[in-house]
């Protein structure tokens, strides 16, 4: 997903939206960026800065800076919940666990290498059991007794649960199971960063009660879920956006470094290429 | 029970394989997927096999099952790992061979042999399906080709794409993404090969090598992958005729020992 966020200078969200990032991450930026001013009622040259994060956050042709996202995470983060010192995002493409101290990220642990214990290992088996992501919470309320997933493997646990529903165990238990799964993974990742609350939990996982429960249960404490978990990234480098061009205006230098490359009009065409 | 004879069954996670063995020497192979349900599976295999070869199940004095399904084979008196019976198997047709790689569906395993053919060590990627036959299933759904296709395409590649991960399942995003940037099925089946064969490497490390080597499983009949394997290790493979037949061989040459 490509999310963006637009704040005004006193740090006010005024627009936050998402829409997919597909392939081409230059042709949807454009897009979702579009999106967020028709949201805020605003005009791309009102937007004195532009901070692209994530992945393709090299194919915003325009930002006017990049900034890794775990910079941004712990910015936007730490915005919503300033006593955070430990934060877990688990996304589509990876796994994160970050160490905040002062609002700055201090150290992390990811993993991008393995789907499993990443929303990857929830979207493939999600397939295998024939349900809609966004049911796999619910669901795995009503489990009587969760099912032990013994194998790591996203492929393996794929072979697992199928002998599970020909033996005919019940959709709440493995669904649990798989929430257990992937928390027991991720909080033996983060646990290298030494796990200190406020844990928050972030990315799109963070939308799955199921997932939660099985963290807080995992770590023995609390965890706050942010209302929009997928953009705290996006909040992050819109206020470290607004931070660059305040600091610009208190010294007296120009606010942009370099010339923005696309007026209104080519931002808009670029689409058609 | 000179000229009775014997049944391999390997019940595995993508394919079941038979083999009716005389004399010590394989007449007949079939091969069926798997499908979900490996009693049904064994039972059609045996019916098929047999209608082949024009027998009747009498005619058949033992059979031994192998394979990850072998517990499900309601006329089999006897199982055998898969281990063992891939060293029989290969032994019995490529005598020099002290290193075996099985490539199955879900596990590729390296077996290591003594002078005699016996097993003295061996390796699986328990773990995680890298390295196993499931990533190429998955790219080849991908790019939409028979997998059967999947090595003769990767050897018009150039440039083989470098998967940054082994994982098959990120392997597929990643897949997608190189298809979308522009990148060759060629060039992205060499790369899926070239990542196969560097987990491949790493198994053989753990387990030790020694000549010959040979390669075995549905894997071996991938002429890219046996390329690509050769390449990484810097010398030729033995492949049998019909790899992915090995182990139904080697289960039915041990029943027939047992006799």
């Amino acid at each position: 997903m490509t999310k963006a966020v637009i704040v005004n200078s006193d740090g006010e969200t005024l627009s936050a939206l998402m829409g997919p990032t597909g392939a081409e991450h230059r042709r949807l930026a454009n897009r979702v960026m579009t999106d967020a001013l028709t949201q805020a009622d605003l005009t791309f040259d009102e937007i004195s800065y532009v901070v692209a994060t994530g992945y393709g956050r090299i194919n915003v042709p325009f930002a006017d800076r990049q900034i890794t996202e775990l910079t941004c995470h712990a910015k936007g983060i730490a915005s919503l919940f300033p006593g955070v010192r430990t934060a877990i995002d688990i996304g589509g493409q990876d796994a994160k666990g970050l160490k905040i101290k002062n609002d700055k990220l201090v150290d992390f642990v990811m993993n991008d290498r393995c789907a499993a214990g990443t929303g990857r290992f929830l979207d493939v088996l999600v397939g295998t059991l024939g349900l809609k992501i966004d049911e796999l919470g619910e669901i795995s309320l009503k489990a009587t007794q969760k099912l032990p997933i013994s194998s790591v493997c996203t492929v393996f646990a794929q072979m697992e649960i199928m002998a599970c529903l020909s033996q005919g165990t019940p959709l709440p238990d493995i669904v649990a199971g798989l929430h257990d799964a992937i928390a027991n993974r991720v909080v033996k990742m983060v646990k290298k960063l030494k796990i200190e609350p406020d844990v928050v939990f972030t990315g799109g996982v963070a939308k799955n009660i199921g997932v939660v429960n099985a963290l807080q249960d995992c770590l023995g404490f609390k965890v706050s879920v942010p209302s929009e978990p997928l953009l705290t990234g996006a909040l992050g480098a819109a206020l470290m956006g607004r931070e660059l061009t305040l600091k610009a205006i208190a010294e007296g230098k120009p606010i942009h470094e370099k010339e923005r490359r696309l007026a209104e009009s080519t931002f808009f065409h670029t689409e058609k290429h | 029970m000179k000229m009775a004879l014997i049944m391999g069954m390997d019940i595995g996670s993508g394919t079941s394989k038979s083999v009716i063995v005389r004399d010590g020497k394989p007449i007949a192979y079939h091969l069926l997927p798997s499908g979900v349900d490996y009693r049904a599976v064994a039972q059609q295999l045996r019916k098929e096999s047999l209608a082949k070869t024009g027998l009747s199940a009498a005619d058949i004095a033992d059979t031994m099952a192998t394979g990850q399904g072998a517990e499900n084979v309601p006329f089999s008196g006897h199982q055998a790992s898969d281990i063992l019976c891939c060293a029989r198997g290969i032994t019995s047709i490529l005598p020099s061979v002290r290193t075996i790689i099985d490539v199955q569906r879900t596990f590729t395993q390296v077996i290591r042999l003594n002078a005699t053919g016996h097993v003295i060590n061996f390796v699986i990627n328990e773990k995680c399906a890298t390295g196993s036959g499931c990533f190429l299933d998955i790219i080849s759904h991908v790019l939409q080709i028979d997998l059967k296709d999947a090595g003769p395409l990767s050897l018009g590649s150039d440039n083989p794409v470098v998967f940054t991960t082994g994982c098959a399942v990120f392997g597929e995003s990643e897949a997608i993404s190189r298809v979308s940037e522009g990148a060759s099925r060629e060039d992205i089946l060499a790369g899926v090969h070239a990542a196969l064969a560097s987990k491949i490497a790493t198994l053989i490390d753990r387990v030790g090598l020694e000549m010959d080597c040979a390669m075995s499983g549905g894997g071996a009949l991938n002429v890219g992958l046996v390329k690509s394997v050769e390449k990484k290790l810097g010398f030729k493979l033995l492949v049998p005729e019909q790899p992915q037949f090995i182990n139904a061989i080697g289960a039915a040459l041990m029943a027939e020992s047992e006799a």
